[in-house]
Parts: C-alpha cells; sequence; structure tokens
C-alpha cells in the first residue's frame, strides 16, 4: 500500500472532506467517487451500491419508523408522563434527573430498537429538563443523554441484533432475551457514575412526589408504560416481526395522543413529522455514505485481509474476544455502527466459530461493542446528534462523557469474560447453547 | 501474459458448499483466470449481479432464474411450481435442445453466457402447525412466507397457500411468534437459519428445484480460445456436478436430523400438488409469455 | 434580491410539505401492509413496495432540499474552533472537493440510471429508472447548493446562515 494508491487517497479524501466540514455522508460518497475514478473503475457504481443497497434493506425501515414513533410520542406527551413516572420514582435521590435520565433509558429500551431514536426523542426532552434553570451543565447533560441511549439496543428489540442475526445465522429471539441482563447492567453502572458525580459535583435532588400520589403518577402513564408490552407482547406473542414492531409503536403512539390524552393537534402532528423527515435524511445519508464505502472497502479486499492477520496470532477464546473488543472499539472511533456489522463482523465469525466462542454471546458482545461506537470520539453518531439537539460543542460533550464511557467499559468487560450473563436468560427459554 | 481477472460475485456465504464449487473452479482454471471471489452479496446485492454484468462491473455471478425473468418473462418457466421432477431431471433440461433454446435467449438478450444450473436443493414447506397437510386444498389458509415479489406470491398460491411476503431475516420470529404459519425453503436453508428450532412439522412438497445459473459475461467469454472455452466448462461443469452431489447427501443427512429433534416429516400426494399448481400457472398471464410448447417438452424428458 | 430569498423560502415550505408526505405514505402504506396481513390474512406486496420507495426518495430528496446546514452531521471539532478566515477556506475546499468529484461523476450517474430502463419493480410495476431517478435529483440539488456555498465563500458574503460552531458562545 503506498501513498499514491487510490484506497490510501480514498480514506485520506474522507477524513480531509471531514476535517473540512463537509457532511459525513457527503465526504463517504465523494470519497468513494474518488477512489472508482483513481481505480478506473465506473463511476455510476457510487448511485448503483446507494440506491440498491438502500432499496433492498428493508430492515433498516425499522429506523425511521421508531423515528417516527419517539417523535409522536413527545408531541403527544407521552414520553412526558413516562418521564414524570420515572421522577416520581428516583427522583428524591441525589442527582435525581440524571437517574430518571438513566432508568428513562431502561424503560424506552423496551420500546425502541435504535439508540438514535432514543437521544433524538426522549434524550432531547432530558436535555430540556436537566437543563431548565441553570440545574445541570447542558454538556453534563447531553454526554449522560448519548451514553444512556446505547442501552437501547441491548434491551430488546433491537436494529442491530437483527442485522446481527443477519450476518451470523444466530437465533434473533435468543439474542434478543441475551440482551436483557447486560442491558440493565450498563444502566446500572452509569447511575453508579451519576451518584457519584452527584455528590462531588451537587446536583439537585428533586422535590419527592408524595407517596400518595405515585398512584396517579403510575396510572397517568399506563397506556405508555403499556408500550414495551404492546411491541414485546407483539414480537413474542405471535403478531408482528421486529420491523413491523417498529410502526406498530408509531401508531400506539399516534393513536394514544389523539384519542386517549387528546394532546396532539394537527399542526403539532406536522411539525413532528417534519422533524421526523429531517432525522431520517440526516441518517439517512449516513448509511447511504457507508453503503457505496462498502463496495471499496469490499473491493480492496480488507474483510479478508483482517481475517487472515487476526488468525495468524493463535489466540484462546477469551483472548479472541478480548482482540475483537479492542478492534471493534477502534473501528467504532471511526466507523459508523451498520458499517462494522455487515463488513467487519462476518470477517470475525468464522474465527469465533471455530474457536468454539458461543454465537448469541459473541452477537451480544458485538452489539455493546457497536452501541459503545456511537459514544466514542472523534465519529461518535450519538455525540453528533447530542450536538445538534443540545448546541454544547463536540468538544465538551466528549469531556464528560469520558467517566461514563469508562463505566461502560467496565461492563463490557463483564459482559465478555462472563458468557452467563448474556445465556441465563435464553437459557430459561430453551437455548441450548 | 497477463491472467484475465474473473470478478465474481454471489450471495452464498463463504461456509456453503457452493463457495467450494467456486474455489475448485478457480483452482483448476487458475493458470490462465484469477478469480475473484465475493461472498454474501458484499460486491453487489442480490438480483443486481445481472446488470451489473451488463454494464462490465462484473465478470461471473451466480444469478437466480427468477432474476433473468424479469428482464426474459419466457424465462419464468423455469422458475414456475412443480417444472422439474428432481435435480436431474433439471440437469436433463439444460443439457438438452430445449435447454440450449432457453440458454441463447439469455445470451442474445442480455449478454450472458450461461456455463450451468447449480443446484441448492427442493424447496419443502416446513410449518410451525400441527395440521396434516396431502394435498392443495389442506393449505387453504395457511400463511406461508414466500420470498417478495409477484413471482414468488404466485408460487405459494399455486400450493394452495396464502402467500405472505417477509424479509428472510425476519422469518425466524415470524415463524417462532405465528405471524407466519410457514416458509418454504430447502433443508439446507432451514438448518443455516435454524427455523427448525421453531418448526412443527416439514411437508416434504418438493414443489420447486433451487437451482441458480453459473454466468460469465458473453464479451468475456467470446473473447477466449475454443480451446479456452472447452477447458473452462469442462472444470465449470465438473464442480457443479461435484457441487449438486454434495447437496443431495446434505439433504438426505439433514431430513434425519430434523426427525431426531423431533419434527414431523411427511410426503404428500406430490401428483395433486403437481397438477394443481401447473394449471394455476396456465390459467394465469405469467404462462402467456412461455415460449410456445416448452411445457410439453419439459414434462416429456 | 429579497424576493429571490422570498421565493426561495416559499419553495423550501414546499419541499418540506413533500418530504412529510412522503413519511407521512411509507407510514400508512406499513400499517396497511400489517393491518392486512393480519386482520384480513392477505397480504399486499405492493405496500411493501411503496414503502422502501418512500424510505429511499425521503432520504435523498430530504438531503437534497430539506436539510439545512445545521440539520447536517459532520464531524466539527476542527471546523468549531477556528476563526472565521480559516472557516471561509475550509467551506472553499470542501465545497469544491465536492463540486469536483460529484460533477465529475454526473454523466456515468446518468448512465447507470437510464440504463435501468431494463427492469421493473416486481409488485407496482415501475420503471427501475423512474424510481431511481431521485438520485439525478438529488446529485445535481447537492451540485447547484454547493455551487452556491461555494460563491458565498468566494465572496465572503452569505455565510452567515453557515455558521454552525459553539451554539454556547
Ligand atoms: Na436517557
Ligand atoms: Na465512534
Amino acid at each position: 500500500m503506498s501513498l499514491t494508491d487510490p484506497f490510501t487517497l480514498s480514506i485520506l479524501s474522507i477524513v480531509l472532506l471531514c476535517i473540512l466540514g463537509l457532511p459525513i455522508g457527503h465526504a463517504m460518497i465523494a470519497s468513494s467517487i474518488l477512489y472508482l475514478m483513481l481505480a478506473g473503475l465506473d463511476m455510476g457504481t457510487a448511485a448503483e451500491q446507494l440506491l440498491n443497497g438502500m432499496f433492498s434493506s428493508y430492515i433498516l425501515l425499522a429506523v425511521p419508523l421508531f423515528i417516527v414513533a419517539a417523535e409522536l410520542m413527545n408531541a403527544g406527551s407521552m414520553t412526558l408522563r413516562l418521564l414524570a413516572f420515572c421522577n416520581a420514582f428516583v427522583g428524591r435521590f441525589p442527582g435525581g434527573l440524571a437517574l430518571v435520565n438513566v432508568v428513562q433509558s431502561i424503560v424506552f429500551a423496551g420500546m425502541s430498537g435504535s439508540a438514535i431514536a432514543d437521544a433524538a426523542g426522549a434524550g432531547k426532552l432530558m436535555q430540556k429538563m436537566m437543563t431548565e434553570g441553570g440545574k445541570y451543565p447542558p454538556a453534563f447533560a447531553a454526554a449522560l443523554t448519548a451514553s444512556t441511549a446505547v442501552i437501547g439496543p441491548i434491551i430488546p428489540p433491537s436494529i442491530p441484533m437483527v442485522i446481527y442475526a443477519l450476518v451470523s445465522d444466530a437465533s434473533i429471539g435468543f439474542l434478543f432475551l441475551a440482551g436483557v441482563v447486560p442491558g440493565l447492567l450498563m444502566g446500572l453502572v452509569q447511575a453508579v457514575i451519576v451518584v457519584f458525580s452527584a455528590r462531588r459535583r451537587n446536583f439537585p435532588v428533586e422535590k419527592p412526589v408524595p407517596l400518595r400520589e405515585l398512584p396517579r403518577v403510575t396510572l397517568d402513564a399506563f397506556p405508555a408504560l403499556m408500550m414495551p408490552v404492546v411491541l414485546l407482547g407483539g414480537i413474542y406473542g405471535g403478531a408482528t416481526t421486529p420491523t413491523e414492531a417498529a410502526a406498530i409503536a408509531a401508531l400506539y403512539a399516534l393513536l394514544i395522543s389523539a384519542f386517549l390524552y387528546r394532546s396532539i393537534t394537527l399542526s403539532s402532528a406536522y411539525a413532528s413529522l417534519l422533524s421526523s423527515a429531517r432525522t431520517t435524511t440526516s441518517i439517512g445519508m449516513l448509511i447511504a455514505g457507508a453503503l457505496v464505502f462498502n463496495y471499496v472497502v469490499t473491493v480492496e479486499n480488507i474483510p479478508s485481509t483482517l481475517s487472515a492477520w487476526l488468525t495468524g496470532f493463535d489466540l484462546s477464546p477469551l483472548a479472541f474476544l478480548l482482540l475483537v473488543n479492542a478492534v471493534l472499539l477502534i473501528l467504532g472511533c471511526l466507523l459508523e455502527g451498520t458499517t462494522i456489522l455487515l463488513i467487519i463482523v462476518p470477517v470475525l465469525i468464522p474465527t469465533a466459530n471455530a474457536l468454539g466462542i458461543d454465537m448469541v454471546h459473541f452477537g451480544v458482545v458485538c452489539v455493546v461493542n457497536i452501541m459503545l461506537g456511537l459514544i466514542t470520539p472523534p465519529y461518535g453518531l450519538l455525540l453528533f446528534v447530542m450536538t445538534n439537539i443540545s448546541g454544547c460543542s463536540l468538544r465538551r460533550i466528549v469531556r464528560e462523557v469520558l467517566p461514563f464511557l469508562m463505566a461502560l467499559l467496565v461492563a463490557l468487560l463483564l459482559i465478555t469474560v462472563l458468557p452467563g450473563l448474556s445465556l441465563w436468560l435464553p437459557r430459561q427459554f430453551g437455548y441450548s447453547g | 501474459q497477463d491472467k484475465t481477472k474473473l470478478r465474481f460475485s454471489a450471495v452464498f456465504s463463504e461456509q456453503d458448499i457452493r463457495a467450494d464449487m467456486m474455489k475448485q473452479l478457480a483452482g483448476v482454471v487458475g493458470d490462465q483466470f484469477e478469480m475473484e471471489i465475493y461472498y454474501g452479496g458484499t460486491l453487489f446485492k442480490q438480483t443486481t449481479e445481472i446488470i451489473a454484468i451488463q454494464r462490465g462491473n462484473l465478470e461471473m455471478g451466480n444469478v437466480a432464474p427468477q432474476d433473468i425473468a424479469t428482464q426474459i418473462p419466457a424465462f419464468s418457466i423455469l422458475t414456475s411450481a412443480y417444472l422439474f421432477r428432481d435435480a436431474a431431471h433439471m440437469r436433463a433440461f439444460f443439457a438438452s435442445e430445449a435447454g440450449a433454446e432457453m440458454k441463447a435467449m439469455a445470451e442474445d438478450q442480455l449478454g450472458i453466457h450461461i456455463l450451468g444450473p447449480t443446484y441448492f436443493g427442493t424447496r419443502q414447506v416446513g410449518l410451525n402447525i400441527d395440521k396434516q397437510i396431502t394435498t392443495p386444498a389442506d393449505m387453504s389458509g395457511v400463511k406461508l412466507r414466500m420470498p417478495g415479489g409477484d413471482a414468488w406470491q404466485f408460487l405459494g398460491q399455486s400450493l394452495g397457500a396464502n402467500p405472505t411476503p417477509m424479509a428472510y431475516a425476519e422469518v425466524y420470529t415470524g415463524l417462532q411468534t405465528g405471524a407466519i404459519d410457514g416458509q418454504d425453503n430447502p433443508l439446507p436453508n432451514v438448518e443455516n437459519m435454524k427455523f427448525y428450532e421453531v418448526m412443527k412439522q416439514i411437508v416434504l412438497t418438493s414443489h420447486l428445484v433451487g437451482y441458480d445459473l453459473l454466468v460469465i459475461s458473453k464479451k468475456v467469454w467470446d473473447a477466449l480460445s475454443e480451446d479456452q472455452r472447452t477447458a473452462f466448462q469442462a472444470a465449470a461443469d465438473a464442480a457443479i456436478d461435484w457441487s449438486q452431489a454434495e447437496h443431495l447427501k446434505r439433504e438426505q443427512e439433514l431430513a434425519a436430523f430434523f426427525e431426531e429433534k423431533g419434527l414431523k416429516l411427511s410426503t404428500p400426494d406430490t401428483d395433486a400438488f403437481r397438477v394443481f399448481a401447473q394449471q394455476q400457472y396456465l390459467d394465469s398471464d405469467i404462462a402467456k409469455d412461455w415460449p410456445e410448447g416448452m411445457l410439453d417438452r419439459i414434462n416429456a424428458m | 434580491m429579497d424576493k429571490l430569498i422570498k421565493i426561495g423560502g416559499w419553495l423550501h415550505r414546499r419541499a418540506e410539505n413533500v418530504a412529510v408526505a412522503m413519511l407521512v405514505v411509507m407510514f400508512a402504506a406499513f400499517i396497511v401492509q400489517i393491518a392486512s396481513r393480519y386482520l384480513f390474512n392477505l397480504p399486499v406486496g405492493g405496500a411493501s413496495e411503496l414503502t422502501i420507495t418512500m424510505w429511499l426518495w425521503v432520504v435523498l430528496w430530504g438531503a437534497a432540499f430539506v436539510l439545512r446546514e445545521t440539520d447536517e452531521i459532520r464531524f466539527d471539532v476542527v471546523y468549531g474552533s477556528v476563526g472565521p478566515r480559516a472557516r471561509r477556506v475550509m467551506t472553499l475546499l470542501a465545497s469544491a472537493g465536492l463540486l469536483i468529484l460529484y460533477g465529475y461523476s454526473l454523466p456515468a450517474v446518468w448512465d447507470y440510471v437510464t440504463f435501468m430502463k431494463v427492469q421493473k419493480s416486481s409488485y407496482l410495476d415501475i420503471r427501475y429508472d423512474w424510481l431511481y431517478s431521485i438520485y439525478i435529483i438529488f446529485a445535481v440539488a447537492v451540485l447547484i447548493r454547493y455551487l452556491w456555498i461555494f460563491i458565498c465563500a468566494v465572496r465572503g458574503r452569505g455565510l452567515s446562515e453557515l455558521q454552525r460552531g459553539d451554539g454556547q458562545t
């Protein structure tokens, strides 16, 4: 590989165009075109890969649908009621609202399959609540919102796990179950960081909600709380597939808001749909860029090169898993999650299989890694989303996200070395691995 | 002299038997051709390979006859239910005069040369319900997942079922939850995707002999010398034969394996299914595009 | 000039209307598909094709006409921490890079999209060159947009809406 070969130049071009401030999706498409041009290939392939990729990725439809669901929940006060519910239980502790943010993500994880949707939906409201009246530093709130959002796709339903199932042939049902305990663990370690920060930085306590108020708050949030039941009940009880669950979620939010809470108007519905369209477009362009760049990576045989390099080490299963963590975390700093799942993880699977690593456990490890990639700088999608929502600079958010990232790395380590954390629940449901 | 570079793209994974088939072929022709093999649809997505070959972005592919039918409607006959009885019947057709006519059609209209059909298993109905299936009438009301697209949906209808499109990756959960009552795939796919974990029975309908077509760009093919073509074709035939034998063996093993896992395997009245299905096709618009007399010629083989 | 901005604003709102309409169609088609499958045991393949078409179109349409500079996902660590002069140079270079590469590849893109006329979609029988024509619209719109950004950067004017540094200041 020399400095003048097309692949090196296209990588340099991505880095350069991103630094210059071109939107990332455009930077990836433009640099892929540069590669095609220099390699003497058909430049129409850029359009071909983007169009066919978007047109055949039926599973990705869950992304815009979950975004619409989250927007409708916000517009229709469902999210507010849920947050009031979380607040009634954990607001009374030091760093109350920050804890609410953690609990919120666990509750919402049961409804949403996408971390971005959690941050862009409920996360947006959490950001507003935490910074109102100067309660919390905006960058801290943004960092916490980003880092709690990663729980979303660990607890089912989960878009990344569906994609992993696609490339690994592992069972989606068992994968979903395997994410429950690790997801709760990730919530727990973040709560610990919140409690420490609250003591050190003197974060406010919310006015305790009197005990006699609890039934009313619960009842108020009940239809919203039923959403995970509707969703997971739908998936496990025999009505919908994971992608369809996303549409059901949006419909449920719309019906509850319009007819039960009567808190949505035509103009607020339009506003939330427009906002959904914007978010869908921004994220869709990242996926589009990754689809085009995939072609370059594939033509250059990067996956098989990496695979050969990995097998060269002759590792034990645990050492391999730790190496996978390192590789995925580093790649997560640079690449988008779906890209990693579709290009890199398939390369690792044969080796993992040969070492006797359980495919469901491996899936959880990979997905947790990829979710952490969403909050690792410089390329962290959730960090970008929160920059957008909070108006804070990426720099400030990154500084605040570090303690949470460390805590999540500890959780990742536990999930890696203790397969039982992932496999215990699926085994209760008859998983034999 | 530089070796001719042949980029090959397929949907199957590197663990698939057909990946070994391609490696065999690449090895035999390796002195003159440099084959770059891309698995898992990573280079070009499923169904897009033919266009890639037509546009000169790909030299070889393993394409579904259904994809050829999207450009040449006459090819839809080769994708219809109960056309071939088994793999041998299908191979006999492609080796025959009638087969040559169909192959010439693809060569003339699409610029792809068909090296041969690659068998990957016969499609069988797998259900997550207990219902006993003997005739097409028993399939009535059964929500059978079929791949997306009108042609596939019609195939499900020709079995007497209620066809339902669903993404392949969602079929497992669909079966588990009862969103669908069943799926139709060759047994190796049922094992790969772990569908058997969430199925109760397999009805050996053998409704479609599953095969793709190993194709090479006509431009590349025509540029070869007579000797090169003969040698390449012989190598392709040998690899295809080996792969077919492996698949047939695997299907037998898997039937036993699924029974061991507690699934009920049964053989329905396939003659009743055949008559019903062929009639459905003949009554539909699809058969209007079929070459005159082709169905009878194939049935007679 | 004011009139031009007014017309631009009006067009932008209409583009937003279209994007919202696409999203609504996508959502509605999905619901119809689920409902007809589960309630009436009658799958509508056309609905699923419409859904995925709208997903493709809403992303490219949105990227072409709806996204504002502030909505774009970008890596702004460097951009956000330099002065206005450096920003101007960076904007100039980035938009020049995009203009050259998107512009140079436009004929090849046109060639691909028009080639797709040989195929029709499997349910709705829409020719693929029509389905995929959104990419041409996208590419041309992005080129025009970045030409505008490039010209603004050269003249050093009209860049105010491109400011996207530290939101706290
Ligand atoms: Na949160
Ligand atoms: Na990252």
